[in-house]
């Protein structure tokens, strides 16, 4: 009975350190993957159930600000294991900017680079593709 | 079946433990007294604390500002930066909190300009303050002096030393310390705009002043992330007064937008917007002025504590 509790517990603490070790290491991995000319500004750990309907796919949203006269790369990141593909839409308001879905063919697009002309306040959307469960990162930079 | 439930509650046991655990950093293995100056959290405050905290999250990068006076062609300057002297005699964590926020910028501004043999006395500086404010275990302190000292990396420095300022702020804020969070992005925030209001005076270039006036949209958001703690001591109260009164010498900055559909291309695999939609901002060389002066006053009295 002993030893199968020192067992559980070692696999428990197994599991939850390699948990946080995968999640630094995927946004490293992703922030640094990126490339020159950028800048690291922020990142974004996405973790998302599957959707119940596809009119209803949970959603990760973030707020930041973006200034005019800048340009930045928004950069997803899917863990390996994710079922779904992670995807952005960059809202002002209510208003949507862009999506990293193309609308005239479904292409997912890994980055977006965004020339920024009026500053303020946008929300980051972010969701997995057709509501699959999933797990990535969005990592926001600064394009030199 | 005794050993069967005693079993199962040992199991449940150890997930709590491990959930709790979640939160700390890679350091973060030694127990943790309660917060002796933390502010009490009362209930009707909570929520609207919440949706400040979501609302203004990023208001503070520590190099948004350093990369912008960069793509200018501005030379670096190391008379703007704060001194590191007497920041170990900081005596409150509100003081701490605050050179934690304007150190960071500071950071920022010297690995941007890849002044990364000058940055170890910042990054030193940093992990005392980190380490006094129980946040150390997000400041990797070996591996920031080693990557600023062998010059070999300076994208792995800029963001593993922008990260952890992220992981500091974030751990703060979600563990009932927003009272010290705030005051973290605040000083990354004054220390950000001082260093534009000194570069501006010798290099008036007109995108570093609209990025000066710019910051009439975000000071109001600022306040509003202090204002639940500035009757919480009169240090936080001087604070507050003082950038209400930063805020009022933007009261002559005009902010328009021109309405635009934003226009996308594909190039090399890669989706490029370019937004039409645009902002300017119109205000006079006087009130440019007594933004330079407010600022330089509140973040050197904060220098000089």
């Amino acid at each position: 009975m002993k030893r199968t509790t020192i067992f559980i517990i070692f696999l428990l603490l197994a599991a939850s350190s390699l948990n946080a070790q995968d999640q630094q290491q995927m946004v490293s991995d992703c922030a640094l993957s990126i490339g020159g000319n950028t800048t690291y500004l922020k990142d974004f750990v996405i973790k998302l159930p599957e959707a119940g309907n596809k009119d209803n796919i949970p959603v990760h949203k973030e707020n930041i600000y973006l200034m005019r006269k800048q340009t930045y790369l928004f950069t997803q990141c899917n863990a390996d294991d994710s079922e779904g593909e992670l995807i952005i839409e960059l809202y002002d308001k209510n208003k949507q900017i862009t999506s990293s879905v193309s609308k005239r063919n479904g292409k997912v697009y890994t980055s977006i680079e965004f020339s920024c002309n009026k500053t303020g306040l946008y929300t980051l959307w972010y969701s997995f593709k057709d509501g699959e469960r999933g797990m990535g990162v969005g990592i926001v930079s600064l394009l030199k | 079946m005794m050993k069967k439930v005693l079993a199962i509650t040992q199991v449940l046991l150890i997930l709590v433990l491990i959930s709790s655990c979640r939160n700390q950093g890679d350091k973060g293995s030694e127990f943790v007294f309660p917060e002796s100056d933390s502010i009490p959290v009362k209930e009707s405050e909570k929520l609207s604390r919440e949706a400040i905290d979501d609302i203004v999250q990023n208001i503070g990068s520590p190099v948004e500002m350093a990369a912008l006076l960069m793509g200018l062609e501005v030379p670096f300057i190391s008379e703007h930066l704060a001194s590191v002297e007497q920041a170990e005699n900081l005596s409150t964590n509100h003081q701490k909190a605050l050179r934690l926020g304007i150190y960071g910028a500071d950071l920022g501004y010297l690995n941007i300009y890849q002044k990364t043999g000058t940055a170890v006395e910042t990054l030193s500086t940093i992990n005392k303050l980190a380490d006094g404010l129980r946040v150390g275990q997000y400041f990797n302190f070996e591996t920031l002096k080693n990557l600023a000292l062998n010059k070999s990396n300076i994208d792995s420095l800029l963001f593993l030393s922008v990260r952890s300022y992220n992981q500091m702020d974030e751990y703060l804020r979600k563990n009932d310390r927003g009272y010290l969070s705030a005051l973290m992005i605040t000083g990354v925030w004054l220390e950000a705009q001082y260093l534009a209001c000194q570069v501006v005076k010798d290099y008036p270039h007109i995108d570093l002043k609209n990025r000066i006036g710019e910051q009439k949209i975000i000071i109001n958001d600022l306040l509003m992330l202090l204002r639940p703690y500035n009757e919480s001591s009169d240090e936080y109260a001087e604070l507050y007064r003082d950038i209400e009164m930063l805020k009022r010498e933007y009261s002559d900055v005009d902010i328009t937008y021109t309405p635009g559909e934003p226009e996308t291309v594909e190039k090399d695999g890669r989706l490029i917007v370019v937004q039409r939609e645009e902002s300017s901002v119109e205000f006079s060389d006087e009130v440019l002025k007594g933004i330079i002066i407010k600022t330089e006053e509140i973040r050197n009295k904060i220098v000089s504590l």
